[in-house]
């Protein structure tokens, strides 16, 4: 095992990452910026290496200083945690040359998972089922055109190097698609530095559902089942339970087992997430592959037992898996709620400031609960970086009573001096949709942005 | 050669200090009691098997007042303070340590740093030395600018120079633009 890491990342993940190199033994070194100096999870860790000034293109980000600040500190290992440079192939081969071990797959692994059509080709080529579209990028618009009436409208186009809704246009039929391919080309090409399109099939709704794996380096793989993470308001993940409550035992086992499949062909390395798009029908469709660690992975870790961060630092220093699937039993159901620093009732308006109440509660029952947190009453919320407060993650036999216990936590958590989501999270547990399991990722269940909640968490 | 690099200047309570700009090794680093005007190398930071050398930012100028760290190769991180800087009060010279350079078989005072020369102390005065004068260890013959900072430059009777020179010809003009270690002014025994 290492006798040093450097966990290149700040906040909750970086608290849970210094708890797992605590757990094995490992030094934890972090590097901060200067708007971080003095935050609590900095008590946590060995050495701190200041990288730069608040915002993140001048410290987090600089791939350079990150690196140098492991090289120094004789850290031998980097974790990357969740964002900055974490799926950036070019800093971890960087990593690479210096000699530092990069906690996650390899360079090629993450550039070839990184863009959109090559990553949906490596799964296509390995069996697992992708939304019907082009094959690859598209040479002009006669060729969208032609694919576009193989799978039928309505399409979508997509920028190969996408992301935030950039270069995307739906289509409903061929005078559309004429008309949107150049302008999101350019698009493209400007927000992303290639104009390479590619087209499939305008799936609306349906559930986000994701498979975590774990693979070593000797050619072992193994999953931990999935996690449903369907409530989200634009794209992003506000609650996330396992196991899914819209799979049966029999998909889940077959999911579980393509996902570990496809991902040890990909020659996957380390812990990943395969994401999934389950239509109203019932049929899945690859999304796209995580090469890191996830914010929403404690409710693996509770269902599972699996210390997810652990076995990632395992796989990293080279040693092979302790368990196979036989081994892997899941264990009731566990709901995360990720608690922002945003006002749902002013359309989720970041809120920054200074935590002058600050008590979630742990033991209102009747399942377990889990808070990961990096902050402390006092703390102030930087204006930089994102609005994670709090994960309270809540363990049961049932989904339903991890929902009471989620709601009964949620409840008597007392936060003042900035805005959060709690109230968001109580309409949705509380809603008839939320426990019917009557809602997709279009629209979060309960929650009317128009007449908000009554304030249950004051 | 890679880019030169600014140390960061922070005020606080009076003092001034310099800081390290980015993550790296620092070493090179100066003498306490030394000088430091703008522009000059202090020290040398290497990020990732990269060595730039480090120099002073415009608007800081001091004598240093802090110890060296204890190691000859330092990790530093971005905004370590590398230097204190005891300020120099306005109008009091420094010594600027000339190096000499033989060229030809002439006797040859230079400039210990680059910027801009200056025979006189402002453009309504007289210079300081004029050619045919003799001149004395410690005698003030110009004005280096570097940077809207002017320091005096002295006659020193070091490196082959002798105590009283006689002043024969001025080898860089009235408001020339040298480099460090440049020729300025030719001397021969007096």
């Amino acid at each position: 095992m290492f006798h040093r890491l450097l966990i290149a990342n700040r906040g909750e993940v970086a608290t849970r990452i210094a708890r797992a190199c605590r757990d094995l033994g490992v030094e934890p070194v972090c590097v901060a910026s200067t708007a971080d100096l003095g935050a609590p999870w900095l008590e946590e860790m060995e050495e701190v290496v200041c990288v730069g000034e608040g915002p993140a293109g001048e410290s987090y980000l600089r791939s350079d200083r990150v690196l140098q600040a492991a090289l120094q500190t004789g850290c031998t290992a980097l974790h990357p945690g969740w964002g900055f440079l974490a799926e950036d192939p070019r800093f971890a081969a960087l990593c690479l040359q210096h000699g530092v071990t990069f906690v996650g797959p390899s360079p090629a692994v993450i550039s070839r998972m990184g863009l959109k059509s090559p990553a949906k080709e490596a799964v296509r080529g390995v069996g697992l089922p992708v939304i019907p579209g082009s094959v690859g990028t598209l040479d002009d618009v006669d060729e969208a055109v032609r694919v576009a009436s193989e799978i039928e409208y309505p399409i979508i186009l997509k920028a190969d190097a996408g992301g935030g809704g950039r270069g995307m246009r739906r289509c409903e039929n061929e005078a559309e698609l004429r008309e949107a391919f150049p302008t999101a080309m350019a698009e493209a090409l400007s927000a992303f530095g290639t104009g390479r399109l590619y087209l499939e099939k305008f799936l609306s709704g349906g559930r986000h559902i994701e498979v975590q794996i774990l693979c070593d380096g000797f050619g072992n793989g193994i999953h931990l089942y999935e996690r449903d993470c369907s409530v989200q308001r634009n794209h992003q993940k506000l609650i996330e339970e396992s196991p899914s409550p819209v799979l049966s035992t029999d998909e889940r086992e077959e999911l579980g087992a393509q996902a570990v499949a496809a991902a040890l062909k990909l020659g996957y390395v380390g812990a990943g997430t395969i994401e999934f798009l389950r239509s109203a029908e019932g049929e899945l469709f690859f999304m796209e592959m995580n090469t890191r660690l996830q914010v929403e992975h404690p409710v693996s870790e509770l269902v599972t037992g699996v210390d997810i961060v652990c076995e990632q630092l395992k796989i990293a220093a080279n040693q092979t898996l302790s368990f196979t699937q036989a081994d892997i039993e899941l264990k009731g159901h566990a709901i995360e709620c990720r608690i922002n620093a945003e006002d749902p009732s002013k359309n989720f308006q970041p809120s920054p400031g200074t935590l002058e109440i600050f008590e979630l509660a742990r033991g209102e029952g009747p399942g377990n609960i889990r808070i990961d947190s990096h902050l402390r009453v006092g703390d102030t919320i930087p204006p930089y970086y994102d609005s994670l407060i709090a994960k309270v993650i809540c363990h049961a036999e049932t989904r339903e009573r991890a929902v009471e216990t989620a709601i009964n936590s949620l409840q008597a958590s007392r936060l003042d001096g900035v805005k959060s989501t709690i109230p968001l999270h109580l309409a949705v547990l509380l809603s008839r949709e939320f426990l019917a399991n009557d809602y997709d990722t279009s629209s979060i269940p309960g929650w009317n942005p128009d007449s908000p909640a009554p304030e249950s968490a004051s | 050669m890679n880019e030169p690099i600014e140390l960061l200047i922070q005020s606080e309570e009076g003092k001034n200090f310099l800081l390290a700009p980015t993550v790296g090794i620092f070493t090179c680093a100066l003498e306490p009691g030394q000088l430091l005007v703008p522009g000059q190398s202090a020290g040398s930071l290497t990020t990732l098997g990269v060595a730039r050398t480090v120099v002073v930012p415009a608007g800081c100028s001091g004598r240093i007042a802090s110890e060296r760290f204890e190691r000859v190769y330092q990790p530093v991180g971005f905004g370590t303070r590398i230097y204190e800087l005891e300020p120099i009060s306005e109008g009091q010279s420094f010594e600027t340590e000339l190096a000499s350079e033989a060229e030809s078989s002439n006797l040859v005072l230079c400039s210990s740093h680059a910027g801009r020369f200056w025979h006189r102390p402002s453009p309504a005065d007289d210079a300081f030395a004029n050619e045919g004068d003799v001149v004395e260890d410690g005698s003030v013959i110009g004005l280096i600018e570097v940077m809207k900072t002017f320091t005096h430059v002295h006659y020193r009777a070091t490196g082959g120079l002798p105590p009283r020179a006689k002043l024969l010809r001025f080898l860089a003009g009235d408001g020339a633009e040298i480099k460090n270690n440049a020729a300025l002014i030719e001397v021969e025994p007096a």
